[in-house]
């Protein structure tokens, strides 16, 4: 694929946005209670694409929704008929706009769970039908630490198009799959310019540089890595899990967390099941039907989230199963940071 | 407001004089002026206790974890805290004596961006009314709320109650389509104390786990009811949403039909004292009720 | 995957009340022909839908070899258990899905003496590996069988014990936890019948264990004791599991996904684990 960049100016990308909305089953960024969550939007009035990181929900949801019914029944005389709910997990192509680079980067650590041994083909379907817009951060918010993580945000390719406010006050928009490509193909031309890549280069660079030098956050994982996946048995745990209060936050905002449980719903005799989060916080996450618990004290499903994150994953698929968002530790009530934990952990 | 040195000096007495074994209090969370709460299990980690106008989480919510469950705790509490603390009191859930409290009399506390948090600015009950020990010099004669109707006082409630029916339904409709189900405001709430909950969603008895929007508004009107008459006014659970959502209002909004058939009632003034839900009588009034 | 989540129908062939608190519930699919299709191997479970209950795991109590049905034997221990308890009769239909999980390694199995140590509700996997080599018997040497309960009254699979009873090539040693009246032979935990009855052969012999998490560890533990390579003690663990799929993250131990890479483990497996089960 050869590299596609564009260039234009704030007016040039509202109207590219508003080309995309009026062409395509467009989401981005909504704001309700003060927080930003992706819906479906009609009007670039409506959203706002750049919304600030710290207080936008992650695009997992349009990927794997809080809550998807994964079958129905009914109960009859003649015996009981089961079938898939009718709803049809994506039978359009749709955009997402103002999705933040580390969302985007979250669904390719997601992939590989979701494909392997048994493939879930509503993700799947989901994934391929969706043509991800991201806007590259300018400055790293509090708890940030996506350039600490093992992977490089400068060249991600999760997202399919880029969008860099360059150094220089223009907008600069790369193509970063054949997905993105196509996109850019039908919608940019008549709004951005083409430029070529050694002339972009060094704006992108220097935009990227000026990004990754405002981060308060630093860490090496892979000593983090190494160390955590050492040290089982220590008591650091409960000393950093102390005031947690259990809620399942963390892992209902984060990106890659995707735990879920299944539950019933049951009216007379025809009933709906449902697949819906879950969190390894919980108490009763691992609590079984005879009583037994494996992970009955607090500090040891915090044990469970930090080395799920940064030891085991990493074992199983090779990826740390964070991508240094700050959801988390934003949203979590008494403000928990899972760098802190690991990092003081890891010491 | 800062009563950080008297904290520490009360902190290591009780722990010299083998009074407590774990001491709650605040510490700052380390990246910024924020502070987190903290569980301190001796003397070598006094220190870390702060206490400033951003001690802002409701520290009675753990009372009832396993960390302080059968052992001698000493904690510090604002007015809105204490009052949830004599409601623990009273609903027999820990015992007086484990505890050591630390009182404040409290002049309001700020949030993440330093505004004065909204309860504070409506707030009856400024000194804790239950304590040991107290710091400051009390604020009550300087409120001149007290004495109004509590439900009428919260602006969000009067405004709210204006709107026409279907502007409110849409309103509330919306609160339990962006609740994502995280029970957060379960956990972080000093009064919810059940060991098994009916909107946790395993133990789940009245509707299914999911995270419906049904589901939600289940979950949410349940818990809520059931602190209706309770609610102390700390706003743990609004501050502890991460969708941010109005779940005081909601409480408040449960209050103030109870209120308004019942007697008005702060919770948790005064020691044994119960609100409208713990008492029946004959002559109850009903036709509120749907 | 949902529609990997929706399950097959079975009818509910039989009910068997094995103990106050157990019931084996022998299960045929509706649709003929499918049980053909439904392979499977002793030490895999299967997810039992209660529909509007529930969803739960049980281990599959019987052997491929035994054909047209499968069984699973249910305890009494929770919410969905306690209605399937109730309300489950003999004509009524059940959701399965499955089969999942890895199975006891058969071919590792063969030529070997085989000792089985159950307790409990812990026979049902068993079971199923028991049925399987006693319809291969010439497969296998030495042939015990330890099965210990709280009570007499607890014990599964009476008739079948019985059975094994009466084969000549099988020993059975029984046991229950308090002396009772009626009660004639062994009295004492597992572990100690293990070490002061069965005395087993070490030579050439693979122990095969299941029962609950207690009885699991110190049956290992008396087992290495007796001087078991960690290799040749086979068990099979307990884990919440919702999706079978290597998907919800419920049974993870380590990087381990209970319901792909076991529930069958070898100690020596087990020994690589973080102790979470």
């Amino acid at each position: 694929m050869s590299v596609e960049i564009f260039v234009t100016d704030k007016a040039g990308l509202q109207k590219f946005y508003e080309a995309i909305m009026a062409n395509h089953e467009t989401y981005a960024p909504v704001e309700t209670f003060g927080k930003f969550d992706f819906k479906r939007v009609a009007r670039l009035t409506e959203c706002d694409p750049e919304s600030p990181v710290a207080k936008t929900r992650s695009i997992k949801p349009l990927f794997f929704p809080r809550t998807s019914r994964v079958m129905k029944y009914i109960a009859t005389s003649a015996g009981t008929d089961v079938s898939e709910t009718d709803e049809d997990p994506l039978a359009v192509k749709r955009v997402i706009l103002g999705a933040k680079h580390c969302d985007a980067r979250a669904l390719q650590v997601l992939d590989k769970v979701y494909n392997w041994d048994y493939i879930d083909t509503d993700y799947q379907k989901r994934r391929e039908n969706t043509v991800i817009i991201s806007t590259r951060c300018d400055k790293a918010d509090t708890h940030c630490f996506c350039t600490s993580l093992d992977y490089d945000v400068e060249n991600l390719d999760a997202m399919d198009v880029l969008i860099v406010n360059g150094a220089d006050g223009k907008i600069y928009i790369r193509a970063k799959t054949e997905k993105g490509a196509g996109l850019l193909n039908s919608e940019v031309t008549r709004h951005a310019s083409p430029v070529t890549e050694e002339s972009a280069t060094p704006e992108l660079k220097k935009q990227y540089d000026a990004f990754a030098a405002s981060f308060r956050l630093r860490m090496d994982y892979a000593e983090v890595n190494a160390k955590l996946s050492k040290i089982f048995d220590t008591p650091e745990f409960e000393n950093v899990s102390g005031n947690c209060v259990s809620c399942n936050t963390c892992a209902f905002v984060c990106p890659t967390c995707h735990c879920f449980k299944i539950s019933d719903e049951k009216v007379k005799d025809a009933g709906v099941r449902y697949k819906s989060y879950d969190s390894c916080n919980n108490g009763y996450f691992t609590l079984m039907a005879g009583g037994h618990n494996p992970r009955p004290a607090k500090y040891r499903r915090w044990r469970q989230r930090a080395m799920h994150k940064f030891v085991y994953y990493k074992e199983r698929f090779g990826e740390n199963l964070c991508v240094g968002c700050g959801k988390c530790t934003i949203s979590c009530p008494v403000n928990i940071s899972i760098f802190e934990v690991v990092n003081q952990v890891a010491q | 407001m800062n009563y950080t040195k008297q904290i520490q000096e009360i902190a290591a007495k009780l722990f010299a004089e083998g009074k407590i074994d774990v001491f709650v209090g605040y510490r700052m969370n380390g990246f910024d002026d924020n502070q987190v709460p903290v569980l301190i299990s001796g003397p070598q980690d006094i220190s870390k206790l702060v206490f400033t106008d951003k001690s802002v989480f409701n520290l009675v919510n753990y009372l009832k974890t396993d960390h302080t469950r059968r052992k001698r705790v000493g904690l510090v509490v604002k007015g809105c805290d204490s009052r949830s603390l004599n409601l623990m009191l009273t609903e027999s859930q820990v015992k007086r004596e484990n505890l050591y409290v630390v009182g404040i009399c409290c002049e309001g506390v700020v949030d993440d961006d330093g505004q004065r948090m909204q309860n504070c600015v409506e707030c009856m009950v400024p000194d804790a009314v239950v304590y040991d020990e107290l710091l400051g010099e009390t604020l009550s004669g300087s409120q001149t709320l007290t004495g109004s109707k509590p439900y009428i006082v919260n602006v969000d409630i009067a405004a709210l109650a204006e709107k026409p029916l279907t502007e409110r339904a849409a309103y509330f409709e919306e609160v339990f389509e962006s609740c994502i189900r995280c029970n957060a405001c379960r956990h972080s709430c000093p009064l919810c104390y059940c060991a098994k909950c009916c909107i946790d969603q395993e133990t789940a008895t009245l509707y299914n786990g999911a995270n419906t929007t049904s589901a939600a508004f289940h979950a949410l009107m349940t818990w809520s009811l059931h602190l209706a008459g309770r609610c102390v006014d700390c706003r743990n659970c609004e501050k502890a949403c991460p969708s941010h959502l109005p779940l005081h209002l909601l409480h408040k909004q449960n209050e103030s039909v109870i209120f308004k058939n019942f007697q008005e009632h702060l919770a948790g003034v005064n020691p044994g004292d119960r609100g409208a839900f713990y008492k029946y009588s004959m002559q109850d009034p009903d036709d509120f009720i749907m | 995957m949902e529609q990997l989540l929706v399950p097959m129908i079975c009818k509910v062939d039989k009910v068997i009340q094995e103990t106050p608190d157990i019931r084996t519930y022998r299960l045929k699919f509706r649709e003929e022909g499918m049980m053909d299709q439904f392979t499977y191997f002793p030490g895999q479970f299967v997810e039992f839908s209660l529909l509007g209950s529930g969803e739960c795991t049980f281990c599959i109590a019987s052997s491929a070899t035994r054909k047209g049905f499968f069984d699973c034997s249910i305890k009494k221990a929770g919410v969905v258990t306690a209605d399937i308890h109730t309300s489950l009769e003999e004509g009524d239909e059940v959701g399965i899905r499955g089969p999942f999980g890895n199975w006891f390694p058969l071919d590792d199995i063969k030529g070997k003496n085989l000792l089985f140590v159950g307790g409990g509700i812990g026979l049902a996997p068993l079971r199923s590996l028991i049925q399987y080599c006693t319809d291969n018997r010439n497969d296998y040497k030495d042939f015990t069988i330890l099965y210990g309960a709280r009570t007499s009254a607890d014990m599964c699979y009476k008739d079948e014990i019985k059975e094994w009873q009466d084969n000549k090539t099988l020993k059975v040693v029984l046991t229950i936890d308090k002396p009772e009246e009626t009660w004639t032979t062994n009295v004492g935990v597992v572990p100690k019948i293990l070490e002061e009855v069965v005395k087993p052969v070490i030579e050439n012999t693979m122990v095969i264990t299941c029962g609950p998490p207690i009885m699991i560890k110190y049956t290992i533990q008396s087992l290495v004791k007796l001087g078991f390579a960690d290799k040749d003690i086979i068990t099979t663990l307990e884990m919440k599991m919702q999706c079978g799929l290597g998907k919800c993250g419920r049974c993870n131990i380590g990087s381990t996904y209970v319901c792909k890479d076991g529930p069958v483990f070898t100690n020596e497996q087990l020994k690589n684990l973080p102790d979470e089960f």
